[in-house]
């Protein structure tokens, strides 16, 4: 339950990731929609309460890193890279400011293709 | 020397090879939709190349979500990159609205927009009263095809316009009939034409002069890393000269094909678009002509986006990392 209730928090964005990805003046001339999976998740702290503003990134093997931040919620959204990355070699981390990073959990993926990734972060006050 | 000084001294010019290896991290920030179109050719050549390693460079791409144009320089004041991509009307306006970054290099002069149009639609001229799909009427795109219509005696109230973001977008419209002409960048608008569609013109027939895209950078930051900015210019100067020498046309093409999925042959006539000598819709070493951003700050007056007196090119420039890497002004 808890995790279709994070799957809905982080899918929400997703209806307007298209358009905030728009450049306004530089045209969009990118390839189909299929990306790869995207990666969702939520950021903690020790205590289990969501982090907002914690800047979220997504690293591949190859250096090439998304990133973004958490919402009130603590959730994030990060559209796929591309077909030819492998999510299993795509390191989630987080980061804020007076915190540190204790761990990355990762959710055994479901579906076949992988269509999302989900991690859970954990930030303890540093 | 005894053994053991002589071990020491190879740990240690491992170590020091180890760390000229790793190199000197630049994160360089890019639209996610910029990352997968032919604008991101002069970093992602250089990266595959090899032209930042050799320049001690680690260069990272850093994609910034929620991304677009208007976050890019937002993007080096919250330390998510170091430099960024970034299309100039949106550096003008950052920097108009208080930010302190500026362009160190030019990255595309003249974006190629061509005006496909039906197969029976043989002239511009002929599109009074039709429909034509045009993009942002606040951005590049849509300056340029007005400029393009008017050379050719048509004015943006003869044709019924319909605006309609990204070039994906404007050729569904185009194929499902619903447009009857379309501003395409490539390699959609090289896949049209191969389909049938007519080309009409292209917009850097009306507007010669122009900054479409640059690297930028905060002025604070580039002085406090003058000598990685350097490295870096002079990297994707290398990268610009790569594009133009016909010996390394096909790692070229190789890379247009892997950035925006596209067969080989669609990739070769898109490199000719930008490659042909005597075009210059790229620079030749990222050099940056001050006339170019006079033309944006031109099109933005045009467009009510800014108000007279219009400032000065180069307020919105910093050419001394360019002139340190020997690359020549235009």
């Amino acid at each position: 339950m808890r995790r279709l209730a994070l799957l809905a928090i982080a899918l929400l964005p997703l209806s307007v990731l298209a358009g905030a990805n728009r450049d306004r003046g530089q045209d969009e001339v990118g390839p189909g929609p299929d990306e790869g999976p995207s990666y969702f998740g939520v950021v903690l702290d020790v205590s289990g309460k969501p982090v907002d503003d914690a800047r979220v990134t997504a690293t591949s093997r190859d250096g090439l890193a998304m990133t973004t931040r958490s919402n009130a919620a603590g959730a994030y959204n990060l559209p796929g890279f591309n077909k030819r990355i492998n999510a299993d070699e795509v390191k989630i981390s987080c980061a804020k400011p007076g915190y540190r990073q204790v761990r990355v959990v990762r959710r055994p993926p479901s579906g076949n293709p992988v269509r999302a990734v989900e991690t859970e972060c954990r930030l303890q006050k540093s | 020397m005894p053994a053991a000084k002589v071990l020491a001294a190879l740990a240690l010019g491992a170590a020091a090879c180890g760390a000229w290896a790793e190199g000197e991290v630049l994160r360089y920030g890019q639209a996610l939709s910029a990352h997968k179109s032919i604008y991101s050719l002069p970093v992602a050549l250089a990266e595959r190349e090899g032209l930042f390693r050799r320049e001690g460079i680690d260069f990272r791409v850093v994609i910034p979500v929620p991304g677009g144009a208007d976050r890019m320089v937002h993007a080096l004041h919250d330390d998510t990159v170091d430099v960024t991509h970034v299309a100039t009307p949106f550096l003008v306006r950052a920097a108009l609205d208080g930010s302190d970054a500026v362009a160190i290099a030019a990255e595309f002069n003249d974006p190629i927009y061509s005006l496909v149009a039906k197969p029976e639609i043989a002239r511009i001229a002929d599109l009074k009263g039709r429909i034509v799909g045009m993009a942002d009427p606040g951005g590049s795109i849509a300056f340029s095809m007005r400029k393009l219509l008017a050379l050719h005696g048509i004015r943006e109230s003869d044709v019924r316009v319909k605006t309609i973001d990204g070039t994906p977008a404007r050729l569904t419209c185009l194929r499902g009939g619903g447009c009857d002409a379309v501003p395409l960048g490539q390699p959609q608008d090289v896949l049209a034409q191969s389909e049938g569609y007519r080309l009409l013109g292209t917009s850097n027939e009306a507007v010669p002069e122009y900054l479409y895209t640059v690297t930028a950078a905060r002025r604070s930051w580039a002085s406090a890393n003058s000598d990685l900015v350097v490295r870096y210019v002079r990297a994707l100067g290398a990268s610009f000269g790569m594009i133009r020498d016909p010996a390394r046309r096909p790692a070229v093409v190789a890379a247009i094909v892997d950035i925006t999925a596209v067969p080989p042959h669609i990739a070769e006539r898109v490199l000719d678009l930008y490659a042909q000598p005597g075009r210059s819709a790229l620079p030749l070493r990222g050099e940056i002509d001050p006339k170019g951003v006079a033309q944006v700050i031109a099109f933005m007056a045009d467009a009510g986006q800014i108000q007279p007196p219009l400032p000065d090119a180069e307020r919105f420039v910093d050419l001394r990392f360019l002139a340190r890497a020997g690359v020549a002004p235009r």
